[in-house]
């Protein structure tokens, strides 16, 4: 009963298109004054004490390198390497694009940043040579989606932060399904390029390959900080955040030197609204599971799920299509920090490896970004490629078919994703 | 009002790239003092960092209090806004300013809240005993574990944050009741495909998307995008 109050009151605060923390907040509010005996000055303290946990702060810090890191002129320099690798096949900017969104999204945390960075110089590059408009933006709109699939990844943080599953593990269990959905859509790309008959760039020789990889290597080698760090327990992740920002800045300012110094405050400023955005909506998002939890909500329909002998196969498609659904309405954040305190529970007790569950959400968060009315990817797609909305959904339509396929392969081969960090002995 | 405008600016910009440095110094910090070069190893395990981690975690909830603020006045806030989108200008602008409201009511609410428990958690008794008034049996308020600082002062976030963001929403309702504009930041920053170089403030968030409400002069300003004129 409570349970059904809770949701009916959050989803029409949230449809009357107020900010998503402030209708998590408003819904904890009017549940405890009205039904609960709890004191309200619980929920002040808990707004502090929400986010006092050092693992969420690695969020503002992957979100600084990936700002400073877009601006930094190292999008460009992994474009060059990527065309020089792959730009003789059919298609090639557009293989170059899945191949440098992939590189990308290993130092980067977040999808949108990913497109921002590799469509802004992609994008106008497959305009000149010729590729029709829509090529161009499906294959940038949903290669971008990888951000948040090849470590580092802002989505995974939350997720590991609201079910306390380890984020080194998570990010281990990314890798593998993020090389093979960069392969799936390289081979989409490819097929849709032999399709139309596109274009190829002319082959390159080994030592302009190595050229261009020594031209991007300071790029690259945020990779090894993170991951690399994170593996050999150099650092915790959150440290390891606060070294790849430190790093980014230093390639970008004096290494590259793509960024003035007399920017940096704009980052800076910049980066801090959109963290402080997402820690909002954390903080009110511990809110929301505290009483959850406090009402048991999470037990009973666990045990309602249970009975009714869904099963594990049942229990992962139904969600997937709740995930499906909500990600084509909300953003990815808010949707993991909604969802998974009552979802984890239920996937703990049907027997589902907690990190493969993580794997599989972040991979319908990927798909949400590019589906309609609402895709963070799409939008920025739409708004670097001047392209309307509902052409920009017709655009993705192949890759996303492909995501879908993907997303089967990722939910019932669990060991696609576990078998990684299982044998680095990180699980 | 500018100056106030500058002062979070300033807070949150500083509280973002201090917390970055501090944890990047107190790991190199860790792992510089594991070599052993005579006298800069020994200054160097002489000093104590143990406090970086609590310092960063209290620098970053107070840019997210301060932080969550100024999204409110650069319009940064997601929500779900797909159905109000769809709808006409006078219902979606009444919509509009009840959201802009409800802001108000859950940070001042929240405000309240925090206020009451930093008073009666130190700040009470702090405040009475500078001003020599006799504290009687007040509570003196817990410390932090490390850097042993009284909690209420780390906490008073909470109220002073929240009081700013309920302030900032309703400046945004009046407005909005005024001009019909919300905060826009950058709409169609990134933009146009000749433009190569993205300017540093593009924000991912910051686009033409469902996930922020439309203003009732949002349409002008797809026209004349369209038209290709102005900008």
């Amino acid at each position: 009963m409570s349970a059904a109050i809770i949701f009916l009151l959050l989803a029409l605060l949230m449809l009357t298109g107020m900010p998503v923390s402030i209708s998590l907040g408003l819904t904890v509010l009017t549940f405890l004054f009205a039904f609960t005996e709890v004191p309200l000055e619980s929920v002040a303290l808990k707004l502090f004490t929400g986010i006092e946990k050092f693992e969420i702060m690695a969020i503002p810090f992957f979100i600084l390198a990936g700002n400073f890191l877009t601006h930094g002129g190292v999008a460009r320099r992994m474009i060059n390497f990527a065309t020089s690798m792959v730009g003789h096949f059919r298609g090639g900017l557009g293989m170059s694009s899945v191949f440098a969104c992939a590189l990308f999204a290993a130092v980067s945390g977040s999808s949108p940043a990913t497109v921002v960075a590799i469509g802004s110089i992609m994008l106008p590059a497959m305009m000149k040579a010729g590729y029709p408009k829509p090529f161009g933006i499906g294959v940038v709109a949903s290669s971008g989606g990888m951000g948040i699939l090849i470590p580092p990844s802002i989505v995974m943080v939350m997720y590991a932060v609201s079910t306390n599953s380890s984020i080194g593990a998570l990010f281990m269990a990314g890798v593998i399904p993020g090389l093979l959905l960069a392969f799936m859509l390289g081979m989409t790309t490819w097929w849709q390029a032999h399709k139309g008959g596109y274009p190829r760039e002319r082959p390159h020789s080994w030592s302009e390959r190595w050229q261009a990889f020594r031209k991007s290597v300071w790029g690259l080698l945020l990779i090894i900080v993170v991951i690399g760090g994170i593996y050999s327990g150099l650092f915790t992740p959150t440290e390891a955040a606060a070294m790849s920002a430190v790093y980014a800045f230093v390639i970008a300012v004096f290494v590259y030197k793509d960024l003035k110094v007399s920017d940096v405050p704009k980052v800076l400023l910049n980066s801090a609204n959109m963290s402080a955005m997402l820690l909002y909506i954390i903080t009110n998002a511990v809110l929301f599971s505290f009483i959850l939890t406090n009402e048991q909500i999470p037990q009973s329909i666990a045990q309602w799920i249970l009975d009714s002998g869904m099963g594990m196969i049942g229990f992962l498609v139904a969600v997937n299509i709740l995930l499906l659904i909500m990600g084509s309405f909300m953003e990815p954040s808010s949707i993991i920090l909604i969802t998974a305190p009552i979802l984890f529970p239920i996937a703990m007790k049907l027997g589902i490896d907690p990190i493969h569950f993580g794997i599989m959400i972040t991979v319908n968060m990927e798909i949400g970004m590019i589906t309609p009315p609402v895709g963070l990817n799409l939008y920025v797609a739409s708004g670097i490629g001047k392209m309307g909305l509902t052409d920009c959904s017709k655009a993705v339509w192949p890759w996303l078919l492909t995501m879908l396929v993907f997303l089967m392969l990722i939910t019932y081969v669990p060991v696609i994703t576990t078998w990684l960090p299982r044998t680095l002995g990180m699980m | 009002m500018k100056i106030l405008d500058h002062l979070e600016e300033w807070l949150i910009t500083f509280l973002m790239g201090a917390a970055t440095l501090i944890i990047f110094v107190s790991v190199l910090h860790r792992y510089a003092s594991g070599y052993a070069i005579p006298g800069l190893q020994d200054w160097l395990i002489s000093l104590n960092v143990s406090w970086a981690q609590e310092l960063c975690i209290i620098m970053f909830v107070w840019m997210a209090k301060f932080g969550a603020a100024y999204g409110v006045r650069t319009g940064i806030h997601v929500g779900v806004d797909v159905l109000i989108n769809r709808l006409e200008d006078r219902t979606r602008g009444k919509f509009i300013v009840f959201g802009l409201l409800a802001g108000a009511l859950f940070t001042g609410i929240v405000g309240s809240l925090g206020a009451h428990f930093v008073w009666e958690n130190g700040a009470h008794y702090s405040i009475f005993k500078f001003l020599g008034i006799d504290t009687g049996d007040l509570y003196e308020g817990p410390t932090t574990p490390d850097l042993e600082w009284p909690t209420w002062i780390v906490y008073s976030a909470i109220p002073l944050g929240s009081f700013l963001m309920c302030f900032r929403f309703l400046q945004v309702t009046v407005g909005f009741i005024r001009s019909g504009e919300l905060p826009h930041h950058d709409h169609g920053h990134v933009d146009g495909i000749e433009e190569e170089k993205v300017p540093v403030d593009t924000n991912p968030y910051g686009m033409d998307d469902n996930l922020h409400p439309h203003d009732i002069k949002h349409h002008r300003i797809v026209e004349r995008e369209r038209t290709g004129d102005g900008k």
